[in-house]
């Protein structure tokens, strides 16, 4: 007979070493993030506690700001580009309205399977002075001064790191999609078409609610990611032209591995940190109210 | 079971101390003694073929010093190396910088300060160029022994197109501006440069410019807040102003700031342009890529000179990084042994072995003994023709620079003033810079 005291010890033993190691990776690497947020360091070396200046001082910070501002674009990117493109994509190969929809699955998956750090000399490559499609530009112009001016652009550098997120990601979000509309059973449709429902319809009373809870999730996915970008922007634009295209990650990792500033940096990743649980919060009061609304 | 587990303690602390006192011994029953290495060298890439031939050499020549040495590169180097720092657990011979690179060691005093042994004798130096041994801490420190020396200014010039157009080589800024229509009309780009990594153009011509109007002893004062030099002088004003006006007058090829440096190279190797402002190291690359009749067309030339500069027909040059010694084996038969290393590496052996794989090195070698390439004989006499300054980043602090050269970028995309960012910087630095300490 297995008694309440070998029930608890048996959960315990089986719950105890994934426990352990999460506050190992994940709670103690954030726990001490936060305390040496309030503290300056230089070459490895602790020069003091500071308290709330190095937030002050990454609040105030120009270079940040844009950062912020550059990290929210790609959010809106993801969310409002990405997903929806995804959905329709899924659905338009889902429901077989183009020919040849294999391949289209495959070629519009390809991307998100290359490494961010190709796709980014991959796209330097064509578009860079000494690029192919400059050069032809060039050519075809008769203009050997021409270049792409968006990547000087103060405001608009990052829409060309946009357009690549944009085109790599949208594919796993579709692949998702694909996976999540393939479980309704197709006499669902059928007997939509039969009642006379038209396919807008379809797509409001049966395809998005079936989806709720994996937009949902995409959408978390998509804004944890967002504020999170580092390897395409690190490999694509460096943050440049001067900061006009940095984000959040690699102003974290210029501060700290770069620059040496380990508090600065820590303070940086709480901030990140912080972002991420706040706007994932909202995103789930918001689903949860459309999933209701559904119910 | 409490003397199974007291027989397991002790059987444990048994074990560790064995093995750890295997790891601290420094000579084994054969007198052979082991050096632990960390070296910022990558051994399968081409370019350090020299460093392979030198280390295999030394073993020859030295078969009771073996050689442990572990290679990493770019910030992996310094993110591991920092952490062995933090543990203060660093290996017997390491790279090290002269700068504030590798400050993560020095400063907590884990480097051997070699002007404080006996090694450096004044007939080990008699053997080296002067600025070899130039101070590298504050108090005059110095961690190592650098082997080559890094020309960071040369404006490389192809003769063939000048000859084309009619052209010599510009003898003032003015007149290289004055060059411009002509090569413009002819096709041509005036320089290529690729200042999309921001950093470029402050090593390769801030620096320079700021030797030529400034001066080397200006420059230090500036850094280090002295003779009431500031970085709102004129003289630094001034060298923003130049880079403003090279892209005011379309001296630059286009989208300068967004050309990698090495698509900026291969723009002039493809005879597209005229000029290319870059370090001298880039000549070996040149011998090696390039066909031997467009090679014998590249002049190696410094920037044309400026009114109203206070030193002419200079360049730049850094001592780039050597080899620094642990201060934890001083005086031990280790020291001995690292010091043997370094000083066949810097010395006339490694040298010669290092001249032949394209370097210039800072050891005085007869180079008329060795088998050179066009550019590699090029960039030899030019060394011998120019005088060194300082180069700027190699002595401010990483992240000031960073925050300037990011704006020297704005300015040459037509959104800064020259004024203002010598402002900016020099509140910077006021604040922030360790040279002002």
């Amino acid at each position: 007979m297995i008694t309440d005291r070998n029930k608890k010890l048996s959960y315990l033993s089986l719950l105890l070493p994934a426990f352990i190691i999460y506050i190992a990776i994940i709670i103690f690497p954030v726990v001490v993030s936060f305390g040496l947020s309030f503290t300056k360091w230089r070459h490895f070396q602790l020069k003091g506690f500071v308290g709330i200046e190095n937030y002050i001082n990454i609040i105030k910070d120009p270079i940040f700001q844009i950062a912020v501002k550059n990290n929210v674009k790609i959010m809106l990117i993801s969310v409002l580009g990405q997903i929806p493109l995804g959905v329709i994509l899924a659905y338009l190969l889902f429901r077989k309205w183009v020919r040849g929809s294999q391949f289209f699955e495959m070629m519009i998956f390809l991307p998100i399977t290359i490494s961010s750090i190709v796709v980014a000399l991959l796209w330097n490559r064509v578009f860079s002075p000494v690029g192919i499609y400059t050069s032809f530009v060039r050519t075809i112009t008769d203009n050997p001064d021409y270049v792409v001016k968006i990547f000087e652009n103060e405001k608009h550098a990052i829409v060309p790191v946009l357009f690549v997120l944009l085109w790599q990601h949208t594919s796993l979000y579709m692949i998702i999609f694909l996976a999540n509309l393939q479980r309704i059973p197709k006499s669902v449709f059928e007997a939509a078409t039969i009642d006379g429902a038209s396919e807008w319809t379809i797509i409001r009373k049966i395809v998005l609610p079936a989806l709720t809870a994996v937009i949902y999730t995409c959408s978390v996915l998509a804004i944890s990611g967002s504020l999170k970008s580092f390897d395409l922007v690190f490999a694509m634009t460096g943050g440049g032209p001067v900061h006009y295209t940095y984000v959040m990650a690699l102003y974290l990792y210029q501060q700290t591995f770069t620059f040496n500033n380990y508090g600065y940096g820590s303070a940086v990743s709480i901030i990140i940190v912080v972002l991420s649980v706040g706007l994932i919060t909202f995103c789930q009061r918001i689903f949860a109210k459309i999933s209701n609304k559904y119910n | 079971m409490k003397k199974i587990l007291a027989l397991v303690m002790v059987s444990l602390i048994a074990v560790t101390s064995f093995f750890a006192s295997g790891a601290n011994e420094s000579k084994s029953d054969d007198g052979t003694i082991t050096l632990t290495g960390y070296m910022q060298i990558d051994p399968a890439n081409p370019a350090y073929a020299g460093h392979n031939a030198v280390v295999e050499a030394f073993e020859e020549a030295y078969p009771n010093i073996k050689l442990d040495i572990e290679y990493a590169t770019g910030e992996a180097f310094h993110q591991k190396f920092q952490a062995m720092a933090a543990s203060r657990k660093i290996p017997d011979i390491f790279t090290c910088y002269g700068g504030a690179r590798t400050a993560y060691i020095q400063d907590p005093g884990l480097v051997l300060d070699l002007s404080d042994t006996d090694y450096l004798t004044d007939e080990f130096k008699s053997q080296f160029k002067p600025v070899t041994f130039k101070a590298q801490g504050e108090n005059g420190e110095l961690w190592m022994i650098p082997p080559t020396l890094a020309v960071c200014h040369v404006v490389f010039a192809n003769r063939a197109i000048l000859d084309e157009l009619g052209l010599d080589y510009p003898k003032t800024f003015e007149e290289m501006i004055a060059q411009v229509p002509t090569i413009r009309a002819a096709g041509y780009y005036p320089i290529s440069m690729g200042n999309k990594d921001q950093w470029v153009v402050n090593s390769w011509l801030l620096s320079l410019l700021v030797d030529r109007t400034g001066g080397p002893q200006w420059f230090m004062d500036a850094a280090k807040g002295e003779n009431g030099a500031k970085f709102t002088d004129p003289a630094f004003v001034k060298t923003l102003e130049i880079i403003q006006t090279m892209c005011e007058e379309d001296l630059f090829s286009p989208g300068v700031n967004q050309m990698g440096n090495g698509e900026a190279d291969q723009e002039f190797y493809q005879g597209k342009s005229v000029y290319l402002i870059d370090a001298g190291w880039r000549s070996g690359g040149m011998d090696s890529q390039l066909p031997t009749e467009f090679t014998e067309n590249i002049e190696m030339h410094v920037f044309p000179a400026i009114e109203g500069e206070v030193r002419s027909n200079t360049s730049t040059a850094v001592t780039g990084e050597g080899f620094g010694i642990a201060s934890a084996i001083k005086d031990t038969e280790k020291a001995d042994a690292a010091w043997k290393f370094i000083s066949f590496y810097t010395g006339e052996e490694g040298s010669k072995i290092f001249a032949q794989y394209g370097d210039i090195p800072t050891c005085n070698i007869d180079f008329s003994e060795i088998e050179m390439g066009i550019m590699q004989k090029k960039y030899a006499q030019f060394q011998e023709e120019h005088e060194m300054g300082y180069v700027f980043d190699s002595v401010m602090n990483g992240e000031g620079v960073s925050l300037l050269n990011a704006n020297i970028q704005a300015m040459m995309m037509g959104n800064g003033d020259p004024s203002e960012i010598a402002a900016q910087y020099e509140a910077w630095v006021a604040q922030n810079d360790t040279n002002r300490e």
